[in-house]
């Protein structure tokens, strides 16, 4: 096999492996970024999956698919900025709930309607190659022969970059994230921001969830996220909230993912497992190494109330 | 030891009664829609509890539950979210499965039992000093860290037994099967010892928490680091000592799942019990009776469920949907029910 | 001081000042009442406020002026009363519609985003466009603060700021605003003498420029300086007021007579000098030999201290806030390590060395401790009061056998703390968070006395708290430094420390600049060695 061929094969395999978890993690980043903490993504993942690909089977439209995931993550999204912006509730405990609840409605519903066929959805040609771009040795497959959600994800990146650091709506989230009291005093709606990042979030995790069983499996299986949602909350800190760097860890995750698969198809004798497990040990040791000296935003986790400081 | 309020007292156990109340009533709704009768099949989840065969049943699932519960109350008290009590759960189940024909090789069965469960313990220990570490010294956020581990031990566990653990006379990837003798002895109809470890830890930790100076210190740590400081009481230690017991705790459930229910270890084997473990303890507001009775009541529900899945043909995952309904309804009962009586006194 | 006094006649002040009565009320104020649980934080109070005036808020910590000025700022919603601005009734929801409305407030904890960059504070919340013109802010900032002679590079991140710098900001991000109300309070209590004239002279500017200025404070000679309308708010109440008319017409003296006597009217006189006769004695007790320590970011909170402490007396600390003062304590207690030098204890039983035992240790040697976050650090507020006072010996008979607690000793211990401090409380199994601020105060002192202490540190022993229990807890300091304690006293308020201290040391950016005898620490000298200005 030519290293050529075994390079684009890996590069493009792992960048489109690595979507689900990296729409998660871009939307987690500005979550975290805005104060909340939600460890119901992993759930909204679920959540997002499953709809899509129930819609998408049911329709025929992969395109509805993804919308339906879209909006089950950003209702998903909703409600926990209820539960823990309005209600104050503590995130962790409702982050937990919500993952346990979808964990048990996708399941509940996929063996319900699904227990007996396991269907998955026709495979039809998924990419969409660029003309003439596509061409390019190495980077023409990688970047320019992918799915559309692909594309959209590497828009995505620089826009929700300038966005961050170049708007004054980056700047209240940064600040409300920060320094709630601050910004309420300076009269940004802490509330209302905390709301749209918190419904952004659940959006993109029912994207990357969508993702998952649309673009990247044309299946569902019950817990198929298999702990994604938890590594993109791990990615959005690594990243230190920045979107080209959370990019860059989630390629690099995609990358031993696809080893692992890539591996076996040419029937290296290692176990798939040993691979799989490695991302784990690299996302510790990025966090020994990077989280060291990155502080959380201060009031992470904690709900605004006015007049305290 | 404070007063408080007869409505202070009653209100987590108010706000866990109508955090059941309303999951069963979602959950109804739930089947409803999907044309299933609710009642009848709420009959069918709390029959297959009911009589001897039911009950022992339960209590066999609700060991490991409380065993992990013990280790919860502890570390949750302490302020630290150990949410790895999965991986070192399967920790300590893989090193028991694989210690054990050697050390029955050699020792009686009583001791043979005690150092096994002493290796589980210390195993699920062992996997916690890396984010008890990170935590502790360096400050690094130990929800994320907890998960990793879990994950981590998953596909670590999952390789070793179809790798270097593996035993090599079988097909299956699994280790070798403990006869029935050398497993941990029964009490009555399947049931354990196990149980009695599990019921005397989720006690002794409810009572050595409030009244012993160690347990007092974990919990003063847990309510104000500050303070702890300030008043010379040793966090680092302290909290070390929580995180590593807590996952010796799971470790031990990992143990009591090899010696005394499965009898080996087994490949992709996940009962993920930890965040069952977790939502009980927190409903149960680290109450040891409370942790008890939930743990009860939720290995009672997933029988039921299995049941009403036989019967009815509704997933199991019914229950799991229970379970998350009963957690966020719980948080929000808290909530509704401190405003309520804020306002009453205002 | 007598030409001070001078600048409040209306001749003096420009244009904008004329008699308020003819001018429409910028802000007019009616039966404000606002509760919190258990504490009724105003109780009807009005308040107006006109164009062009100072109008100052003078009262103790506690008095509520806080309240009402957040209540005006939009922070809290008032459960009674109303309030008008420019006769348009209004009903803030939130900071946000106070802003609209052009109320600017400098709050008395900053309300500054530490990892955001001046500009970027300065901007925050305007929404003006919705790209951030963070190069155009600046050139506005820099406009804005040449106006005022205020200098402050827009680039900085506001954690690296100083306190005073920090404040300047926030005067920046209202000024910015172009306020016709400006609100501050305590604006000088982090500020050195030159940095509260720059702050005057800049309240001055605005009030020529016809801005409506309420000054919260509680420093008499700052409100004599500034205002044109004092009102005087106690326990909530507004109890007094001294009009622009009585300030032009009465001298110095008789109106701070009046206020004194509105402020503190009613309050026992504290008994005489006389019954306290310090007896320092020539024992050393605490030696301190050229100690440095860091922050957390590593850099020199207090830097080559030596100082020694006697028996029997009492060593006040002043110093601008965060000059290294607490970390001092916090060393001494073994609650931060030291990075060069070393602490040693005692003559008597030979020297022991404290350098970096620990806490534990510190304790067991004598070594007592009464911190300035009382509810943060020194209580756990849902733990008893009996649990509370017994934290730093509960592995101590009686409190404890076995390993095990023991309740009725616990009890026993906690209720005798009660009756010696006469501390309010029903029964000690009442949580410590729902005591007021003197009796946590109260509490915290026992519990660090019940040790018997031969070193006794106290930070900011009466911050906040009322009169009565201010005099109990000097008394009580009193006391423990005549029968041979040694005290180390760190306060923001000179007043306390000059009355309490046999000696006077100032710290000024972490170094302890001089230790005068209370003879030559007269408030200037302390003053001008707060700056870092050496005699």
């Amino acid at each position: 096999m030519e290293v050529e061929a075994f390079i684009t094969v890996l590069l493009s395999a792992s960048l489109r492996a690595s979507i689900p978890m990296l729409l998660a993690a871009l939307g987690e980043a500005y979550n975290e970024k805005g104060g909340i903490l939600n460890l119901g993504i992993e759930g909204m993942m679920l959540g997002g999956a499953f709809s899509g690909f129930a819609v998408a089977l049911i329709t025929g439209s992969v395109f509805l698919g993804f919308m339906t995931g879209v909006a089950v993550g950003a209702i998903s999204g909703l409600i926990f900025a209820y539960l823990s912006v309005t209600l104050k509730l503590d995130q962790i405990i409702t982050g937990i709930g919500f993952t346990i609840l979808m964990v048990g409605l996708t399941g509940f519903l996929y063996r319900y309607f699904y227990g007996r066929n396991f269907p998955t959805l026709g495979v039809s040609k998924k990419t969409l190659a660029i003309p003439f771009l596509s061409k390019i040795p190495v980077i023409g497959p990688v970047l320019f022969d992918q799915h559309v959600v692909v594309y959209l994800t590497l828009l995505l990146i620089p826009l929700l970059h300038w966005i961050l650091f170049h708007t004054t709506f980056g700047l209240n989230i940064r600040a409300v994230g920060e320094t709630p009291g601050a910004a309420d005093a300076a009269g940004v709606n802490v509330a209302q921001i905390r709301y749209l990042v918190a419904v952004f979030a659940g959006a993109m995790a029912g994207l990357g969830g969508a993702f998952l069983s649309l673009g990247n499996l044309s299946l569902f299986v019950p817990g198929e996220t298999q702990g994604i949602g938890y590594i993109a909350i791990a990615m959005a800190m690594l990243g230190k909230w920045s979107p080209y760097r959370v990019f860059i860890g989630a390629w690099l995750f995609g990358m031993v993912e696809s080893l692992a698969v890539g591996l076996q198809i040419i029937a290296v004798p290692v176990q798939p497992e040993f691979i799989l497990m490695l991302p784990y040990v690299g996302v510790i040791v990025a966090m020994v190494f990077l989280a060291r000296n990155a502080r959380l935003p201060a009031k992470l986790m904690l709900p605004y109330e006015r007049g305290e400081r | 030891m404070n007063e408080m309020g007869w409505t202070e007292r009653l209100r987590p156990y108010i706000s866990l009664m109508f955090a059941i109340i309303a999951s069963f009533t979602v959950g109804a709704f739930l089947l409803w829609i999907l044309g299933i009768n609710p009642l009848r099949a709420y009959q069918v989840l709390f029959e297959a509890g009911l009589g001897k065969l039911g009950i022992t049943q339960t209590l066999i699932k609700m060991t490991p539950l409380l065993m992990i519960s013990a280790g919860l109350m502890i570390v949750l008290s302490a302020g630290i979210w150990n949410l790895g009590e999965d991986g070192q759960f399967l920790i300590g189940a893989i090193l028991v499965g694989v210690a054990a024909p050697i050390i029955n090789a050699y020792l009686p069965k009583i001791p043979a039992l005690l150092i096994l469960g002493m290796i589980g313990f210390l195993g699920g220990a062992a996997w916690a000093i890396i984010p008890a570490v990170l935590r502790i010294w360096y400050g690094l956020n130990e929800i994320i860290t907890t998960i990793m581990t879990d994950y981590l031990a998953i596909y670590l566990t999952s390789w070793l037994v179809k790798g270097p653990f593996r035993d090599p006379s079988v097909i299956p990837p699994q280790t070798p099967v403990i006869p029935l003798v050398r497993r941990i002895p029964q009490i009555w109809g399947g049931v354990h010892i196990g149980l009695i470890i599990g019921v005397v830890a989720v006690l002794g930790v409810h009572f050595l928490m409030r009244n012993s100076t160690i347990g007092w210190k974990i919990l003063v740590v847990g309510k104000s680091i500050k303070t702890a400081v300030h008043t010379g009481i040793p966090v680092a230690r302290l909290s070390m000592m929580a995180f590593l017991l807590s996952a010796g705790f799971a470790g031990l459930a990992g143990a009591n799942g090899v010696l005394g229910v499965k009898g080996l270890f087994q490949g992709d084997w996940n009962p993920a019990y930890g965040f069952t473990a977790f939502a009980l303890v927190y409903m149960a507001r680290f109450k040891g009776g409370t942790v008890i009775f939930l743990a009860y009541f939720f290995s009672f529900l997933l029988l039921g469920g299995q049941m009403m899945s036989l019967r009815l043909g509704t997933p199991v995952f019914f229950v799991t949907i229970l379970e998350g309904l009963m957690l966020i309804f719980f948080v929000v009962n808290e909530y509704l029910f401190q405003h309520v009586l804020e306002r009453r006194r205002s | 001081m007598k030409t001070q006094l001078r600048i409040n006649q209306p001749d003096l002040k420009g244009e904008g000042t004329g008699s308020p009565s003819n001018q429409e009320a910028l802000v007019q104020m009616r039966g404000i009442t606002k509760r919190f649980p258990g504490v009724v934080a105003n109780d009807g109070i009005d308040l107006d406020l006109y164009p062009g005036e100072i109008h100052s808020l003078l009262g103790e910590n506690g008095a509520g002026k806080t309240t009402l000025l957040n209540i005006l700022s939009g922070i809290h919603q008032p459960d009674e009363g109303t309030i008008s601005v420019r006769n348009e009734v209004v009903h803030f929801k939130s900071p946000h519609d106070a802003l609209e409305h052009g109320i600017g407030t400098v709050y008395q904890h900053f309300a500054l985003v530490p990892n955001l960059s001046v500009a970027e504070n300065v901007i925050l919340g305007l929404n003006t466009a919705w790209i951030l013109d963070l190069k155009g802010a600046e050139r506005r900032i820099q406009r804005t603060m040449e106006k005022f002679g205020l200098t402050i590079d827009p680039h900085l991140q506001v954690q690296y700021l100083s306190l005073g710098q920090q404040q300047r900001v926030e005067i920046v991000k209202v000024l910015f605003r172009k306020p016709k109300i400006l609100l501050l309070d305590e604006p000088t209590s982090v500020l050195t003498p030159s940095e509260v004239g720059e702050l005057f002279r800049m309240v001055k500017q605005l009030r020529a420029e016809g801005v409506g200025v309420v000054f919260i404070t509680h420093k008499l000679h700052e409100v004599l300086e500034l205002s044109d309308r004092i009102t005087i708010l106690r326990n909530g109440q507004r109890i007094g007021a001294v009009t622009p008319e009585e300030l032009a017409n009465q001298t110095h003296e008789e109106i701070s007579n009046h206020i004194v006597q509105l402020m503190f009217g009613g309050v026992p006189e504290e008994e005489t000098e006389g019954t306290y006769a310090p007896r320092v004695s020539e024992e050393i007790v605490l030696t301190l030999e050229g100690i440095t320590i860091l922050d957390s970011q590593g850099v020199a909170a207090v830097r080559n201290l030596s100082l020694e402490l006697r028996a029997g007396e009492i060593l006040g600390i002043a110093g601008v806030g965060g000059s290294g003062q607490k970390e001092l304590l916090e060393a001494i207690a073994g609650q931060l390590p030291v990075a060069q030098g070393n602490i040693r204890l005692g003559e008597r039983l030979g020297e022991i060395d404290l350098t970096n035992k620990g806490v534990p240790f510190a304790m067991k040697m004598g070594i007592a401790y009464i911190t300035d976050d009382r509810i943060g650090e020194g209580i756990i507020t849902d733990l008893s009061v009996a649990e509370n006072s017994v934290i730093r010996r509960i592995d101590k008979r009686p409190m404890s056998r076995w390993m095990l607690l023991r309740w009725q000793a616990i009890f026993d211990f906690a209720n005798s703390l009660i009756g010696a401090f006469d501390i309010k409380v029903p029964s000690p199994q009442i949580l410590a968070g729902t005591l007021s601020g003197g009796n946590i105060q109260k509490l915290l002192l026992a519990r660090e006395l019940s040790a018997d202490p031969t070193v006794l540190m106290c930070n900011q022993p009466t911050h906040g708290l009322d009169v009565k229990t201010a005099q109990f807890v000097w008394k009580t300091l009193r006391e423990q430094a005549s029968m041979g304690a040694a005290i180390l006293l760190i306060s923001s308020d000179l007043d306390e420390l000059l009355k309490l201290s046999n000696r006077v040391g100032v710290m000024y950016n972490g170094e302890l600049l001089e230790v005068l005898s209370i003879e030559a620490a007269d408030r200037e000298t302390v003053g001008r060695l707060m700056l870092g200005e050496r005699s």
